[in-house]
């Protein structure tokens, strides 16, 4: 039996068609305290509750780390489109276009922009456009990303 | 003790303000993170990223590791979160991220360490107060190769 799936593979992904990825998760402490913390990011607006109700902010409450957002909407589309990837390419174009705070629950969609030859034999390059939204369906964050994805029968010599 | 520790304690501030940024700094960041088994495992888990290669150690192996890869998106994560004190602590809003290139892998028990060059700086019109800031960072492993390199864009408050 195979370890990942066998409808993402290179050939499976046609220019222009989009995904609704079937899982949503809700953001919790864990996920941006956690994360900002154990990343070493220093910005209190992401861990200090106190600060972030009394100090003006622009926010009036701990804000995801944009770091998160990403890793999260990319992730929660990483099994679609990045299951059978050899590597990771790039990303490009990333914008944070609204905050997400805890309990927020964020939902993937991707857009295949473009394909193109893998600098490996039996592989290519895979151009998406992710989406990420809240529950309230607002955008909060959009992005490309390239993924290096192995043709069917990738290693099969 | 007649002095109240508070009335006497002076604030010793972190962070940088947008007045400090100069077109062309270059800035050396601290610390460094050695980025274990725990760290990948339990981020990649926590995010939904389902590539064997990042969880399976038999898999990485099998497709030319000599481990588990560390998430792509934890290096950069962690490279960002590096660079945070220096450049947006005293900051707004992280806005985005341009022109991300992974240049190699990076594997569980590797050092990374950040650098970060100003490219741009302008007074935001939409925010009071802010100014946008634009920076080039790289993030490099124990042997001082390149593993990571974006531009990065933050509001960034204007000292008072």
């Amino acid at each position: 039996m195979a370890l990942t799936g066998t409808d993402n593979y290179f050939e499976d992904f046609t220019v222009g068609d989009v995904y609704r990825h079937a899982r949503g998760k809700t953001i919790m402490e864990y996920d941006n305290v956690g994360t900002t913390l154990q990343v070493m990011n220093t910005a209190e607006g992401h861990f200090n509750e106190h600060l972030m109700q009394n100090s003006g902010a622009i926010f009036p409450q701990r804000v995801n780390f944009g770091g998160v957002t990403i890793a999260t909407v990319v992730g929660l589309a990483m099994q679609d489109t990045g299951e059978n990837a050899l590597r990771e390419v790039g990303m490009d174009k990333i914008r944070l276009k609204s905050p997400v705070f805890h309990g927020d629950t964020l939902y993937a969609f991707t857009e295949v922009l473009g394909t193109e030859a893998g600098d490996e034999p039996d592989t290519g390059i895979v151009h998406f456009k992710h989406y990420g939204v809240n529950q309230d369906d607002k955008l909060v964050f959009e992005g490309e990303r390239r993924v290096l994805v192995k043709k069917r029968g990738w290693g099969a010599k | 003790m007649s002095e109240d520790f508070r009335e006497k304690a002076r604030l010793i501030p972190k962070g940088n303000h947008y007045d400090v940024f100069e077109i062309g700094q270059v800035y050396e960041h601290h610390w460094g993170r050695t980025i274990n088994a725990g760290d990948n495992s339990l981020f990649t888990t926590l995010t939904l990223s389902y590539n064997p290669l990042y969880f399976n150690a038999e898999y990485a192996k099998a497709h030319d590791h000599p481990g588990i890869v560390v998430n792509p998106l934890l290096v950069f994560n962690t490279v960002f979160g590096l660079t945070v004190e220096d450049l947006s602590e005293g900051g707004g809003p992280f806005l985005g991220v341009d022109e991300l290139t992974y240049h190699r892998p990076v594997y569980e028990g590797d050092t990374v360490t950040a650098r970060s060059t100003v490219k741009d700086k302008r007074v935001s019109k939409n925010m009071k107060g802010f100014g946008i800031v634009t920076w080039h960072t790289e993030g490099f492993n124990q042997n001082s190769e390149l593993v990571v390199d974006y531009r990065r864009s933050n509001l960034v408050r204007i000292k008072k």
